[in-house]
């Protein structure tokens, strides 16, 4: 046997199941810290409405999760749901059956995440700049199309899913298991999900490798405009209108949650599971600071200080190694 | 497309001695460059083919196109007695074509496994069969002997073990032909011993192979047959026990080998620095003196204890005992900040990643350490920083197009100059080189050798550490050897044997692996 220094066993999966369950630990901790010093966050009432705030970004959170292992980042997210919103809403109102307007929707999302591929593949663009532009463009199509105006949506059934539940569980959150069991198995189980790894990782070798680098790309932002649509059915379901400035500040919010979760913005790095907790952690404070009566403000002040803080120690975790 | 470990074994369908691959007038242009004049060459199944020649010979643009990354201008292919387009990396590794790259093309987030069936994944209705890939990439590893465990993350492994990955790797695709482009360029000696017994096992299963390499006794060692590429023409191709190195080198550089070697004696001025029992992570109780017109080598294996100690002196590292005199003062280094003030450069092992902005311009590199000197109050004066710059680049002789060509579009010995340039034009005392000519062609070499006097001549004093025996034995003064950490032994120029110099380096190891076979 040589003496060469072989690297230490196992640890790399450990230590992300490690820090997933440290986030879940500071998530349960936050809970318990907010049962305790408030009467009513332990109400049924209050989960179930800190389910349904925290269900759209976590969905979100786990497209841009996509795109950023692959060293990408979609900006546009936000202005889809907002777009999509107004895309159901008229739909609907236009006498479609349900399913067949959510379909579209969804395929409206699809087309932008191909666009967004196009302009990176075929035009160069970073991604940076052509969700950017989509994120400022698709706010003013929206606002043309409804001419700055609120579509009321004329659908009851349609309002109340978001409402309803199942088990106790509201169906907005059911959502967000029905995204991440897939995403999950898609992530880490299937050659897709590792070809996103590797083209974040090094895209040279992925392409020497026969991964279809400009394919791979593509489907990672299909995959975000397609999460980001289905939010915007959920979002419209749930206010009960279309309108194309909702979901504001929604790309920050999804990006924050992903890079809490773990996810390195240098591609490569990131899991399905740390998103969605780092979503439900971002809903936690501003569910615990309204409860708290702490002045909104604020709320965007703790955020900003936590993503400094937790990644701070993510990073020291990965150097310490 | 599954692949599986069944693949190991290639099946090669010539017979050796026959011709597998033939060029037939391959050339390529680029605009304004004839980066390869029409070569005719045949290689043979089963042999080990070397290719050398200088940097800019034209040897990458040869990969290039064997292995579909780029295509040609004009010529033909033959593969197995028919025409090959060789259009895209897709249809070369189809063909059975790959390459080991000197810089390993690997995903470093993946793990072993992963990047080993990467593309070709196994999987089973659309999962991944991940325990399936390791368990296999294991036994792959295993059987080339290599002592690496396939389930950890690549980037947790040296340079040199991703190396063997690489190397691994490219058995597994039906290889029948396989580029190795400078592959020990980062192993240790015995990791490239370990890639040597694994090249001459696919020879032995019939894989041809085209070995490119810098160091002439890898490809004396090697190499059934060699070809000398200069300046994009083929010169010359020769069988391996029917040539020598002094011949090599002629062919690929007009130039004897003792014009490589470049070495002026200087009369030892004042001492410049003194570690007296320096210890810190790594090495321990180390004593070194570097006067002024001297150059002082350390040589021992990668881990020896070489880097870190002039680490430790440069500042990066704190040192735990033993005491930097500097100019007969003692000093605290407690940064690279201070080495720097006192007059230290460091020339880094990586220079890629380390010692410069790729993608600033070569101007702006040579003068990153001085703009305070050449700026008024906070404008910098931009005729200062012309004539630094183009100054630096006559005096090192950097072959560049203009001060404004960026970094990135220099070969790396003229990059390597850059790195020290910036340093000269610092004011610097010390130059300490950590195996500077890592990847360097034998012309840049000598011209790196020569850029030594130069600064000699100055006043400054040189720590050359290198892996490259005959590097350190030819060019330093005083020669100390490493070993776990420690300083075993020293010589004067020339005064031991290579034997002698090996053996201290190697003692312990040799030892061991002795008396485990």
């Amino acid at each position: 046997m040589s003496t060469e220094a072989i690297p230490a066993e196992k640890p790399k999966r450990n230590f992300n199941a490690l820090f997933g369950l440290t986030l879940l630990g500071l998530l349960l901790l936050m809970w318990i810290v907010l049962a305790v010093a408030t009467p009513s966050f332990a109400t049924a009432l209050n989960i179930t409405n800190l389910l349904r705030q925290g269900s759209l970004i976590a969905i979100l959170a786990v497209g841009q999760t996509f795109v950023i292992i692959t060293g990408g980042i979609d900006l546009s997210v936000g202005a889809v749901v907002g777009f999509t919103t107004v895309v159901v809403a008229l739909l609907i109102n236009a006498g479609w059956p349900i399913w067949a307007a959510v379909l579209i929707t969804l395929l409206v999302g699809v087309a932008i995440g191909l666009f967004h591929g196009f302009g990176i593949v075929k035009m160069g663009l970073p991604p940076f700049i052509i969700t950017l532009a989509t994120m400022t463009s698709l706010r003013g199509i929206g606002l043309l199309m409804t001419n700055g105006n609120s579509i009321s949506i004329n659908s009851d059934p349609f309002q109340a899913f978001s409402r309803g539940s199942l088990f106790g569980i509201p169906y907005l959150f059911w959502m967000v298991i029905l995204v991440a069991i897939p995403s999950y198995i898609f992530l880490h189980h299937t050659r897709w999900g590792r070809y996103l790894f590797s083209v974040g990782s090094n895209a040279e070798a992925a392409r020497l490798s026969g991964v279809n680098v400009p394919r791979t790309i593509f489907m990672a932002y299909i995959l975000s405009g397609l999460l980001a649509a289905f939010v915007g059915v959920l979002l419209a379901s749930r206010i009960g209108i279309g309108n194309p400035t909702q979901g504001d500040t929604y790309e920050l919010q999804a990006i924050a949650s992903s890079v809490i979760g773990g996810t390195s913005l240098f591609g490569a790095i990131g899991s399905v599971h740390g998103p969605l907790i780092g979503s439900f952690i971002l809903s936690t404070i501003n569910n615990g600071a309204n409860l708290l009566n702490v002045n909104t403000f604020w709320q965007r002040v703790i955020t900003g200080a936590l993503i400094i803080v937790i990644v701070y120690f993510d990073g020291l975790r990965r150097r310490g190694k | 497309m599954t692949s599986t470990a069944q693949e190991l074994h290639p099946a090669p369908t010539l017979a050796p001695g026959r011709t597998i691959l033939e060029l037939n007038g391959l050339e390529k242009r680029y605009p304004g460059t004839h980066a390869l004049k029409p070569v005719h060459l045949a290689f043979k199944a089963g042999e080990i083919h070397a290719i050398v020649g200088e940097n800019g010979a034209g040897k990458s643009t040869l990969i290039k196109l064997l292995t579909g990354v780029m295509p040609r201008t004009s010529g033909e292919v033959i593969w197995e007695g028919k025409p090959a387009a060789l259009a895209t990396p897709h249809e070369a590794m189809a063909l059975g074509i790959n390459a080991v790259h000197q810089e390993v093309v690997l995903c470093r987030h993946l793990t072993v496994a992963a990047n080993m069936f990467l593309g070709e994944e196994e999987s089973r209705f659309g999962l991944l069969q991940q325990r399936a890939m390791v368990k296999d990439a294991q036994k792959i590893i295993d059987g080339l002997g290599f002592d690496l465990p396939a389930h950890v993350v690549l980037g947790d492994l040296t340079i040199g073990q991703q190396q063997l990955i690489a190397a691994a790797r490219a058995t597994v695709r039906g290889t029948k032909f396989l580029i190795f482009d400078e592959p020990t360029a980062y192993l240790t000696r015995k990791e490239a011993d370990q890639l040597f017994k694994l090249i001459r096992r696919l020879k032995g299963e019939g894989v041809t192979i085209i070995y490119i390499s810098h160091r002439m006794e890898e490809v004396f060692e090697l190499a059934d047959r060699v070809s000398v590429l200069r300046d994009g023409t083929l010169v010359g191709t020769r069988n391996i026990a029917e040539t020598d190195e002094a011949e090599l080198v002629k062919l690929m550089i007009n130039r004897s080998i003792e014009q490589i070697y470049h070495k002026e004696h200087f009369t030892p001025g004042a001492t410049i620095v003194e570690t007296k029992n320096l210890s810190g992570k790594g090495f321990e109780n180390v004593s070194v003196t570097v006067r002024a017109g001297e150059i002082v080598g350390l040589y021992g294996l990668i881990g020896a204890g070489r880097s870190e100690f002039v680490t430790t002196l440069y500042g990066r590292h704190r040192k735990s005992a033993g005491q930097i005199l500097w100019e007969g003062k003692e000093v605290q280094v407690n940064s690279e900040h201070d080495a720097i003030k006192l007059g230290m450069a460091l020339a880094p092992e990586s220079r890629r990643d380390q010692g410069l902005c790729l993608n600033l311009s070569v101007g702006m590199n040579l003068n990153l350490p001085i703009y305070k000197r050449i700026s008024s109050n906070a404008l910098i004066s931009g005729a200062k920083e012309k004539a630094e710059a183009d100054r630096q680049i006559a005096d090192l002789r950097i072959k560049t197009p203009t001060r404004s060509a960026l970094a990135s579009s220099l070969s790396g010995g003229n990059q390597q100059k850059i790195v020290i340039g910036k340093w000269l034009a610092h004011g610097a005392k010390l130059f300490i080189f950590d195996e500077p000519t890592v990847g360097v062609d034998v012309g840049t070499k000598a011209e790196i050798y020569r850029l030594f006097s130069t600064l000699l001549s100055k006043g400054a004093g040189i720590i050359l550490i290198s892996s490259y025996l005959p590097e350190v034995y030819e060019l330093a003064d005083t020669l100390h050897v490493f070993r776990r950490g420690k300083l075993v032994a020293t010589h004067g120029f020339r005064t031991a044997s290579h034997e002698d110099i090996l053996g201290q380096a190697l003692a312990e190891k040799q030892e061991k692996s002795g008396g485990q076979k």
